[in-house]
């Protein structure tokens, strides 16, 4: 049975929704537990999940909505009493600890007059305002919100571009800015190589590659993944890179994106040419094609990342990474790609085509449970949308993706899997035992067959998480530990190659 | 510090962080020991898509500084005036537009089908006071059948509190700015409290009082009046707010300042003492004397700014008992109105929140000009009346402060550190901040002739905003 109980005027973000709807599933009984916003997207959806629309649509978005279904109405009853706990439960309950008395943000502004910076991380609805009125002010905006629509984003970046101010995002992931990592960001030193990415954790991989050859980052501005279609044009990136041009600490520049539309590529060219530093382009996707008037167009982003601390006086090294006690061996099978970071699948993918290794991205979730249901190699990008709906990132939360390895990896038709693991400000504090964890029940539910793994690890001994001590943990759970996708990659296509 | 906020300021120096949602995105900022400013977040325009959009075009360029620069205008004509206390007059000779069979009443424009018990009260209460009726019966059944007309109050220049009625006989302050002639606002006088017109009771004695007034309290005064000439209210204002008054529920300290001023005045016009004893104990029983002051001083303040071209700032906020309307110095003679709203507050003994009639009067014009709940700071002991405790007061002022365009700093609130009052509500920040004007009011008995059944807080309906920030987006076009 179903209830649903609005709540008038009760603003809550993404973070504390989840949190709200994650305790009322502990209900015993209850087998259903929503936790949205009035929106009227949202109350389409859970009229759509067959809610009682009349209850459903007296919601604002302003009203907070709790869709409870549960097996029957004690277990309905004792939801509600959670939820009022919750939110009623005196000084203690998780409701109580709000803004305060925090200022709105043309207050904030208004009162720090040196901020040059505003970051935006509210539901992607209300994200084009906030941005705006963070450019009303004057202001640089860090725009990690994504669901913003492309014309908002068009005007937005044209708005800015002409009073000189940036607007990374929506959909923005990383940047560094002076020394300071924003959003998902790694410890790197500071150094002479300025990044332009459109890509979050491309620029995160980029960064960290650097950083093992001893090579620092100036700058790392992001521009949101869309930066470089045809209707956004490279705003974002153009001024990124003019900033770096005349940025007196960058001495070599990167540029990481997704491949971008041909015109506006044709455009960048020339921008890129003469820059008046050394260039370095990464279109993720790409082959590469070598050095074009003096432009380097790297074919991953390992390339690029040598080729910049190159350019940047420095030999490029890898650092030895613990490994397993014993060889990691394929065992009889395909291969199961589960990745965090969208940008370092579709480079493992390239890797592996590459390399002769045909992989499919499924056009529909995968599904927990005793067999994957998709045939041939796959490679998984647990961050889509598909994966993401009401739940955080899975550089966050990696509940998903540790679930799809315990199901990928007891299915004995798979014989490799292929993880990647994104360290830094921002992710998950220790994500290396939860994945060694799956990892073993993995394997304990196999028949015996061997199931071999191996992990990416982007990060630095100086992120919170340790870079030696997650791939320590990972080498111990009988994981191959690699610094980039693509060399995760090489090395799980070379063991499919011998497994055929 | 760095005048260069733009985009190369970030590559020069650490940047200065405002961070607004999820907490994660400047986890590392703050963990590289950069401090970071977190703003709050609430949708703005009620999460509406489509308003979201209009309130985004109305803060920036080119719209967003014209209408600022319309508000600086608008709030400069507003502080600049002077309202005056000039004289009292009859309402047929002196408000404007008055016609033998024109009743004003508080609010938007209403029709008798639609009106609230209390308001009928006092039409019918006018009608025998007019002498159009001689019960309240036969007064109902002509209004009904459309014997007289009606009109708002603030399409005449006037105000009037509760009911707000005014008819053609009726006595009427006149509150002048001397340095706009003919900027002129109008209101009655106040009856006090208990059974009373402006409640909707219209028994004998009410309109035996009114009768008084009007012959024998409204010349003594205008007689004072002449003698001690013009009392600059603002003035007057100012010192009442520093004695605990905030100029709508609270008028104590304000109505003995009044009495202060008018008694000599009044013993030197009046020659018969027994007449003066009435006049001034009639003031001195009736701590709302000066309300009927402080809303015409309101009105005439703000109607300086009315049709100020693209100002998003509110020159009035008016109930009649069944609607709750606004109108927009930029939009001048549009109304846009909601339901009025429930008060929340406290009852006198023996009432309760089912005896309540919706929000009435245009009493609200005080909140509007900054007092009332607005300088709510300045008069702790209201909460006694209202409800809440002396730090909602403080914390009331220093809300409407966030909605409102600038301070009068006249009208200075020791508890506040001598803040001036908060004023020029802007249509554009109340929708931004998701927050509503509050007011300080009455709560009047849903039948008529009951009268006064308590006092609260309560706020205008979202339409009204929500409409006059459509029809603002509408008329503003760049260019």
């Amino acid at each position: 049975m179903d209830r649903v109980v609005v709540r008038r005027n009760e603003y809550r973000d993404s973070a504390f929704l989840m949190r709200i709807g994650r305790e009322l599933k502990r209900v015993p009984g209850i087998e259903q537990a929503e936790v949205l916003m009035g929106t009227p997207m949202n109350r389409s959806m859970l009229a759509a999940a067959g809610f009682p629309p009349a209850a459903v649509e007296a919601a604002t978005p302003m009203d907070l909505v709790a869709a409870i279904r549960g097996r029957d109405e004690a277990a309905i009853d004792a939801a509600g009493a959670e939820l009022a706990r919750l939110f009623e439960g005196g000084d203690d309950a998780p409701a109580r600890a709000g803004a305060g008395d925090r200022p709105a943000l043309a207050e904030a502004l208004a009162a720090a007059p040196d901020a040059n910076c505003v970051t935006v991380a509210v539901p992607g609805a209300y994200a084009a305002y906030v941005a705006h009125r963070a450019l009303d002010a004057g202001r640089s905006v860090f725009l990690f919100s994504d669901n913003v629509a492309l014309p908002d984003e068009v005007a937005l970046k044209r708005r800015a571009a002409e009073a000189g101010l940036l607007v990374m995002g929506p959909d923005c992931g990383t940047a560094i800015l002076s020394g300071v990592g924003f959003g998902f960001a790694n410890r790197v030193p500071r150094g002479p190589v300025g990044i332009v990415g459109a890509s979050g954790t491309g620029t995160q991989e980029v960064s960290c590659l650097l950083a093992h050859s001893g090579v620092g980052v100036s700058h790392a501005i992001g521009t949101g993944s869309r930066d470089l279609s045809r209707e956004v044009g490279g705003a974002m990136t153009r001024l990124g890179l003019s900033l770096l041009a005349a940025d007196e600490s960058t001495r070599v520049v990167a540029l990481v994106a997704k491949h971008p539309h041909a015109e506006v590529e044709a455009a960048l060219h020339p921008v890129l040419r003469d820059l008046g530093k050394p260039v370095v382009v990464r279109y993720l996707g790409d082959r590469g094609r070598g050095v074009v008037d003096g432009v380097t167009y790297a074919s991953s982003l390992d390339e690029a990342a040598d080729t910049a601390a190159t350019l940047a006086g420095a030999e490029p090294r890898t650092p030895a990474l613990p490994s397993p006690a014993a060889p990691v061996l394929p065992g009889p099978g395909r291969l199961v790609g589960l990745f965090g970071g969208g940008s370092l699948a579709a480079e493992a993918r390239l890797v592996l085509e590459a390399a002769g290794v045909r992989c499919r991205v499924p056009d529909r979730p995968l599904r927990a449970g005793a067999r994957i249901e998709e045939d041939g190699n796959l490679v998984v990008d647990t961050g889509d949308d598909f994966y993401t709906v009401g739940r955080p990132h899975p550089m966050i939360d990696q509940a998903v993706r540790c679930d799809l390895i315990r199901t990928a990896g007891a299915d004995e038709s798979a014989g490799v899997l292929l993880l990647d693991l994104v360290l830094g400000d921002g992710s998950h504090l220790d994500p290396a035992p939860e994945i060694a964890a799956a990892v073993a029940d993995a394997r304990a539910a196999r028949g015996g067959s061997p199931l071999a793994v191996a992990c990416s690890v982007c990060g630095t001994d100086a992120d919170p998480q340790g870079l030696t001590r997650q791939a320590s943990v990972l080498a111990s759970a009988g994981v191959r530990v690699e610094v980039s996708a693509a060399r995760a990659a090489r090395f799980a296509a070379a063991l499919i190659g011998g497994a055929r | 510090m760095n005048d260069d906020r733009t985009a190369r300021s970030l590559l020069r120096a650490v940047p200065s962080v405002v961070h607004l949602g999820l907490d994660d995105v400047v986890a590392g900022i703050e963990a590289a020991g950069v401090p970071v400013v977190r703003a709050a977040f609430l949708p703005p325009a009620g999460g509406d898509p489509g308003r979201v959009r209009r309130l985004q075009r109305l803060f920036a360029p080119p719209l967003g500084p014209r209408i600022d620069a319309a508000n600086r205008d608008a709030l400069d004509r507003i502080l600049a005036s002077r309202p005056c206390l000039v004289g009292v007059a009859v309402a047929r000779d002196a408000v404007p537009g008055m016609e033998p069979d024109l009743f004003l009443h508080a609010g938007p424009p209403i029709g008798w089908d639609r009106m609230s018990g209390p308001l009928r009260g006092a039409v019918m209460g006018g009608m025998i006071l007019e002498g159009m009726a001689a019960t309240p019966d036969e007064a109902a059944r002509l209004a009904a059948a459309g014997r007289v007309r009606f009109d708002p109050c603030h399409h005449h220049a006037a105000v009037g509190p509760m009911a707000g009625l005014v008819t053609p006989s009726m006595p009427v302050w006149v509150v002048e700015d001397p340095a706009a002639p003919g900027r002129r606002a109008f209101c009655t006088l106040n009856e006090g409290l208990g059974k009373v017109l402006r409640y909707g009771a219209c028994s004998d004695e009410v309109i035996a009082r009114l009768r008084w007034m009007a012959d024998d309290l409204a010349p003594a005064l205008a007689a004072a009046l002449a003698v001690r000439g013009p009392i600059d209210l603002r003035l007057l204002m100012a010192q009442a707010l520093q004695m605990g008054d905030e100029g709508h529920n609270r008028n104590r300290a304000a109505t003995s300042l009044l009495f202060r001023e008018l008694a000599p005045a009044l013993v030197r016009a009046v020659p018969d003492a027994e007449r003066v004893a009435r006049v001034l104990d009639f003031l001195r029983g009736n701590d709302h004397s000066f309300l009927n002051l402080s809303m015409p001083m309101a009105k005439c303040m703000l109607s300086a700014a009315d049709g100020v071209a693209g100002s998003s700032l509110l020159t009035v906020m008016a109930r009649n008992g069944t609607d709750f309307g606004i109108r927009v110095a930029g939009l001048p003679g549009r109304w846009f109105t909601g339901p009025a709203q429930p008060v929340e507050g406290l009852y006198f003994p023996g009432f309760g929140p089912a005896d309540a009639n919706p929000d009435i009067g245009d009493s609200a014009i005080t909140e509007t000009a900054g007092i009332g709940a607005f300088s709510m700071a300045a008069a702790p002991a209201i909460v006694q009346f209202v409800g809440g405790s002396p730090e909602l007061a403080l914390s009331t002022t220093r809300e409407m402060a966030r909605i409102t365009a600038g301070r009068n700093t006249e009208w200075a609130i020791p508890a506040l550190g001598f803040a001036g009052a908060p004023v020029g509500i802007d249509v554009r920040k109340v929708e931004e901040l998701h927050l509503l004007p509050t007011i300080n009011t009455g709560i009047a008995h849903r039948e008529p002739g009951v009268g006064q059944v308590g006092a609260g807080l309560t706020r205008p309906p979202w339409e009204c905003f929500h409409a006059a920030l459509d029809a603002l987006a509408e008329s503003l076009v760049e260019s």
